[in-house]
C-alpha cells in the first residue's frame, strides 16, 4: 500500500488533483457568470489576483491569514458587483463581441493597475500549512499538507455553492433568472439583482482560488493567474460552459492530463495539453460534454 | 446609405492601386522627414498595421472573434527568425514568404476546429493557442533559442540609399529610414491585397456568413470553409506583421509576444475602427506613437515614467480606451469620421 | 381593481395597440378577444411591466403601474400566467410553486400544502422535473403557481391553448370557480373566443391593437357582427 503511494503514477494522480481542483474553482466562478449572463469573464483571472493583493497584503500588517482570505474574497465579490453593475449592464443585448471586447479591456486595465501598485516582482505569502511532503517509509507521497487544505478548501467551497443554489431561496431564485429571466420576472424575482449577486459569488469563488495559488509556491504575482485562467475556460468549455459538475469534473481532467503528459509525455509539450484537450472535446460534443436539456443541476 | 453605395461601385482596382501609392508614397516621404527614432518607431508601427488588418478582417468581416493574434504574429516572427538566423544570405523576401505561409499553417490548424465554435468559446480557445505559444518556445530552447531568443544580423542599406545621408550619424539614419521604408511598403503591399480582398467575391461572401449564416448556405456558400479562410488570412497577415517586426528588432523571443499583446491588438483595432481598412492604418500610428503620448501624459501629470505606475500608463490607458470605445464608439475613430473614411474608400 | 386608460404601445415602426382603454373589476372576468396579432399579449404584457407604453396609464386601484418594473408590479398582487405557461422546465414542480410563493408574503408549506389539495396531481409529481409534464398539468402548475402567492389580480395568457377540449372546458370552469372564490380581478386573453366567452362577465374585442366593441359577455357573443368578422365563430 505505502510503495503504492510513493509511485510515480500516484504522483501524478496527486499533482494532477492539486491543480485540478484550482482549474475546478475558476471553471465554476465562469459557469456561474455564464449561465445567467451568458457571458464570459475574461478578467475574472485578474480580478480575483487584485483582490488576493489587497486580502494578502494586509499580512504584512501582522493580521491573521484566515482574516486575510476573508479580506481577499469580500474585495473580490465587491468587485464582481461593481463590474456588472458598471462594465456590464450596459452590454446586454448587445452583440455578443461587445461583452468580450469590454472584458479584455477590464483584463488589461486590472492587471496593469494591480502591477503599478503592487509591482511586477513576487511576493511571498507565509503559507498557512507546510509545504513539506508527506513521507512513507523515507519515500515521497506526492502531497503537502498545504496540498491537502488546498483540495480540502476548494472541495468545500464547492460543496457551498452547490448547496447555496440547491437549498436556498437566493439560489432558487438565482437559477429561475439563469433559466427563464422573464417568467422570474413576472414571479417577483429581482432578475436584476440575482444578475449582480451571480457575480459576486463567481467573483467570491474566484478570489478563493487565487488565495490558494499566492499561498502556495508561487507567490504573489500580477499575472499569476492568466495561465490559470485559460486552463479554467478550458475547463468549463469542456464541459460545455453550462454545467457546474462538467466545470468541476473538466477542472480535474485537466488538472490530471497536463500532469501526465508532464510525466510520460515530454514537458516541451505540456502548455498545449490542454488546447488539445479542448479541440478533441469539442470536435466530438460542440455544445459540451455535460451539457443536457433537462437536469442540469448544481 | 445611397451615397455609400455610389461611392463603392465607382470603386475599381486601379482606383484603390492609386489611393494605395498615394498613401505609401506619402508615408515614404514622412520617413525623411522624422528623425532616425521615429522613422524606428513608424516601421513598427508598419508592422502591427499588417497584423490589425488581418484581425479586422477576422473580426469585423467574418464575425470571428480572435484572442489568438499575438500567437500568430508569434510563428511568423519565429519562422522568419530561426530561417534568417541560419541562413543569412537568402533574399529576404523569402523570409518573408516562409514566415507568412507558417502563419497561415497555424491559422489553419487553429481555424478548422474554430469553425465549430462561437463567440466566447472561440475567443477562449484562441486565447489559449496564444498562452500556449510563449512557452513552447521557452520549452524548445535548441530551435528557438529558449528565453534568450533568435538574434539576425540587421538590415543592409543598400549603397545607393546610403549615398543620400551625410554627416555624423548618416549611417545610423540611413539605416533607420531603409528600414522604415522597407516597413512602409510591405504594408503597402497588403493594404493593397487586403483592400481587394475586402471587395473580392470572398470578402462578400464572409460578410454573408456573418450576417446570415443561412442565407449563406442555401447560396452554396460553404461555412467551414469560409469561415477557417478567415483565420488563414488572418493568421499570413500575423505572420507577416511578425516576421517584419523581427527583421526590424534583429531579434525574437517569448517575452516579445505575450498574450496582453494581443489585448493590444485587439485595442489598436477597436479604436482604428472594427473591419476598416484606415482603422488598421490609425491603429498602426497609434501603436508607433503611443510611447511619445504615453511619455506626455506622464509629463503632464507628473508621474515619473520610471517608476511602477508610469511603466504601466500604457496598460491602463489602452484598457480604458478599449472599453470606453467598445461602449461609447463601438465603430471607432475611422467610424467618428466620416470624411477620412471617403477620402481613402475605404467603408464596408 | 384594473383600469387601462388609453394605452398605446409600438414595437419601432410597429404599432401593436391604439388607444386601448378597458377596466376589469374582482370578482369578474374580463375576456380579451381577437385575431393572431391584435395586441392582445400585448396588452398583458404591458399591464405587467414588461412593455412600457408610449402613452395613456393604467392602474392598480389608485395607483399607477407606469414605470413600476415588472418584479414589483408581480409583488403588488398582480400575477400573469404568460402564454405559453412559463413553467420553468430544469425545476421541479415543486421548485416551481415555491419560486411563486417566495415574493410574497405567504407562509411557504401552507400554500404548498392548498395548491396540492387544490391539483392533487401537482402533489403527486413535486419532485418530478417540469419537462415530464403534460400540457394539461403544466397549465395546472403555471395556474397553481400564480395563485400561491394570493394574487387580486390574475392575468392569464391563452389558457386554453394546445388543451383538448375537455381539459378546456374544466379549466374554464374552474377560472370561474376561482375568480368568484376568491374575488379575483381576471383578465382572460383567449384566441378560443367560444370557450372564454362562456365563463366570462365581460368581454373586449381588439383587432389589430384597437377596440372595436366592449360590453357584457352575452352581449357580445350575441352579436352577430362580432361573431362573423371578429371571433370567427360563425359556424359553416
Amino acid at each position: 500500500m505505502s510503495s503504492f503511494l510513493t509511485s510515480s503514477f500516484m504522483h501524478n494522480i496527486f499533482g494532477g488533483l492539486s491543480q485540478g481542483v484550482i482549474y475546478a474553482l475558476v471553471a465554476l466562478s465562469l459557469v456561474i457568470i455564464w449561465q445567467s449572463t451568458h457571458i464570459l469573464n475574461f478578467a475574472q483571472g485578474a480580478m480575483a489576483m487584485f483582490a488576493t493583493y489587497i486580502g494578502m497584503t494586509e499580512l504584512d500588517r501582522g493580521i491573521n491569514y484566515w482574516w486575510c482570505v476573508l479580506i481577499s474574497v469580500v474585495v473580490g465579490m465587491i468587485l464582481g458587483g461593481l463590474t456588472e453593475r458598471v462594465l456590464i449592464r450596459p452590454l446586454y443585448g448587445k452583440s455578443e463581441i461587445n461583452p468580450i471586447v469590454v472584458m479584455v479591456g477590464f483584463l488589461g486595465v486590472i492587471e496593469a493597475v494591480t502591477t503599478a501598485i503592487w509591482t511586477g516582482t513576487t511576493r511571498n505569502v507565509t503559507e498557512p500549512f507546510s509545504q513539506v511532503y508527506y513521507l512513507s517509509n523515507d519515500k515521497i507521497i506526492l502531497l503537502s499538507p498545504f496540498n491537502i487544505f488546498q483540495i480540502v478548501l476548494a472541495v468545500t467551497i464547492m460543496l457551498l455553492v452547490a448547496a447555496l443554489f440547491r437549498f436556498t431561496k437566493l439560489g432558487l431564485q438565482l437559477r429561475a433568472s439563469a433559466l427563464a429571466p422573464e417568467v422570474a420576472r413576472l414571479l417577483g424575482v429581482r432578475v436584476n439583482r440575482m444578475l449582480t449577486i451571480g457575480w459576486m459569488l463567481s467573483a467570491g469563488v474566484g478570489a478563493i482560488a487565487a488565495v490558494i495559488i499566492a499561498s502556495g509556491n508561487f507567490g504573489l504575482f500580477p499575472t499569476d493567474m492568466n495561465g490559470i485562467f485559460v486552463a479554467g475556460f478550458i475547463a468549463a468549455a469542456v464541459g460545455g460552459l453550462e454545467s457546474p459538475i462538467g466545470a468541476i469534473a473538466g477542472g480535474l481532467l485537466i488538472g490530471l492530463a497536463e500532469q501526465f503528459i508532464l510525466a510520460y509525455w515530454s514537458p516541451n509539450v505540456a502548455p498545449l495539453g490542454g488546447i488539445i484537450i479542448l479541440v478533441i472535446a469539442l470536435m466530438i460534443r460542440p455544445q459540451g460534454i455535460f451539457t443536457k436539456k433537462v437536469g442540469r443541476r448544481v | 446609405m445611397n451615397r455609400l453605395k455610389f461611392v463603392r461601385s465607382q470603386e475599381t482596382t486601379s482606383s484603390r492601386l492609386l489611393t494605395v501609392v498615394l498613401l505609401t508614397a506619402l508615408a515614404l516621404a514622412i520617413t525623411f522627414v522624422l528623425p532616425p527614432v521615429a522613422d524606428s518607431q513608424l516601421a513598427g508601427g508598419a508592422a502591427i498595421t499588417i497584423v490589425i488588418l488581418g484581425l479586422s478582417w477576422l473580426i469585423g468581416w467574418s464575425g470571428q472573434i480572435s484572442l489568438g493574434n499575438s500567437g500568430f504574429m508569434a510563428v511568423g516572427a519565429y519562422a522568419a527568425g530561426i530561417w534568417a538566423s541560419h541562413h543569412t544570405t537568402t533574399p529576404l523576401v523569402f523570409t518573408f514568404v516562409l514566415a507568412t505561409v507558417a502563419g497561415a499553417i497555424s491559422g489553419l490548424i487553429v481555424g478548422l476546429p474554430s469553425t465549430r465554435l462561437r463567440g466566447p468559446y472561440l475567443a477562449g480557445m484562441t486565447l489559449a493557442f496564444a498562452a500556449a505559444i510563449t512557452p513552447l518556445a521557452q520549452n524548445f530552447t535548441s530551435v528557438t533559442g529558449g528565453s534568450g531568443g533568435l538574434f539576425l544580423s540587421s538590415l543592409v542599406t543598400p549603397s545607393w540609399f546610403l549615398h543620400l545621408f551625410s554627416g555624423q550619424n548618416a549611417t545610423i539614419n540611413a539605416n533607420a529610414q531603409w528600414t522604415a521604408d522597407l516597413a512602409v511598403l510591405i504594408a503597402g503591399l497588403t493594404f493593397f491585397i487586403m483592400a481587394n480582398l475586402f471587395h473580392s467575391r470572398t470578402g462578400r461572401a464572409m460578410r454573408l456568413v456573418r450576417d446570415n449564416d443561412v442565407a449563406a448556405e442555401l447560396m452554396g456558400i460553404s461555412l467551414s470553409r469560409t469561415r477557417t479562410m478567415a483565420f488563414v488570412v488572418a493568421a499570413s497577415f500575423a505572420g507577416l506583421g511578425g516576421a517584419l517586426y523581427t527583421v526590424i528588432n534583429t531579434t525574437v523571443n517569448p517575452q516579445t509576444f505575450p498574450v496582453t499583446l494581443s489585448i493590444t491588438l485587439l485595442t489598436l483595432m477597436v479604436l482604428g475602427g472594427i473591419g476598416t481598412l484606415s482603422g488598421a492604418v490609425i491603429g498602426g500610428i497609434i501603436y508607433a506613437f503611443s510611447p511619445n503620448l504615453i511619455t506626455h501624459i506622464n509629463a503632464l501629470t507628473g508621474v515619473n515614467p520610471t517608476s511602477n505606475l508610469g511603466s504601466n500608463m500604457q496598460g491602463i490607458i489602452f484598457g480604458v480606451l478599449l472599453i470606453l470605445t467598445m461602449i461609447f464608439a463601438p465603430r471607432g475613430i475611422a467610424g467618428l469620421s466620416p470624411r477620412l473614411g471617403r477620402l481613402v474608400k475605404l467603408r464596408k | 381593481m384594473i383600469r387601462v386608460e388609453h394605452l398605446s404601445v409600438s414595437y419601432g415602426a410597429v404599432k401593436a395597440l391604439q388607444d386601448v382603454s378597458l377596466e376589469a373589476t374582482p370578482g369578474l372576468i374580463t375576456a380579451v378577444l381577437g385575431a393572431n396579432g391584435a395586441g392582445k399579449t400585448t396588452l398583458l404584457r404591458t399591464i405587467s411591466g414588461l412593455v412600457a407604453p408610449q402613452s395613456g396609464n393604467i392602474l392598480l386601484g389608485d395607483t399607477s403601474l407606469l414605470r413600476t418594473p415588472a418584479e414589483n408590479i408581480a409583488r403588488m398582487g398582480v400575477a400573469h400566467v404568460p402564454e405559453g405557461r412559463g413553467v420553468i422546465e430544469e425545476l421541479t414542480v415543486e421548485e416551481n410553486l415555491r419560486l411563486g410563493a417566495l415574493a410574497s408574503k405567504v407562509n411557504m408549506s401552507e400554500g404548498l400544502e392548498a395548491q396540492y389539495a387544490q391539483f392533487p396531481v401537482l402533489g403527486d409529481r413535486r419532485k418530478m422535473h417540469c419537462a415530464t409534464l403534460s400540457g394539461g398539468e403544466r397549465q395546472m402548475l403555471a395556474m397553481a403557481r400564480a395563485l400561491i402567492s394570493q394574487p387580486r389580480v390574475l392575468l392569464l395568457d391563452e389558457p386554453s391553448l394546445g388543451l383538448a377540449p375537455l381539459v378546456t372546458a374544466e379549466l374554464m370552469k374552474s377560472i370561474r370557480q376561482l375568480c368568484e372564490s376568491k374575488n379575483l380581478t381576471v383578465i382572460l386573453v383567449e384566441q378560443n373566443a367560444k370557450s372564454a366567452l362562456r365563463i366570462a362577465h365581460n368581454a373586449v374585442v381588439l383587432h389589430l391593437g384597437s377596440v372595436v366593441a366592449s360590453g357584457d359577455a352575452k352581449t357580445v357573443a350575441d352579436d352577430e357582427d362580432l361573431r362573423r368578422y371578429y371571433l370567427g365563430l360563425v359556424e359553416q
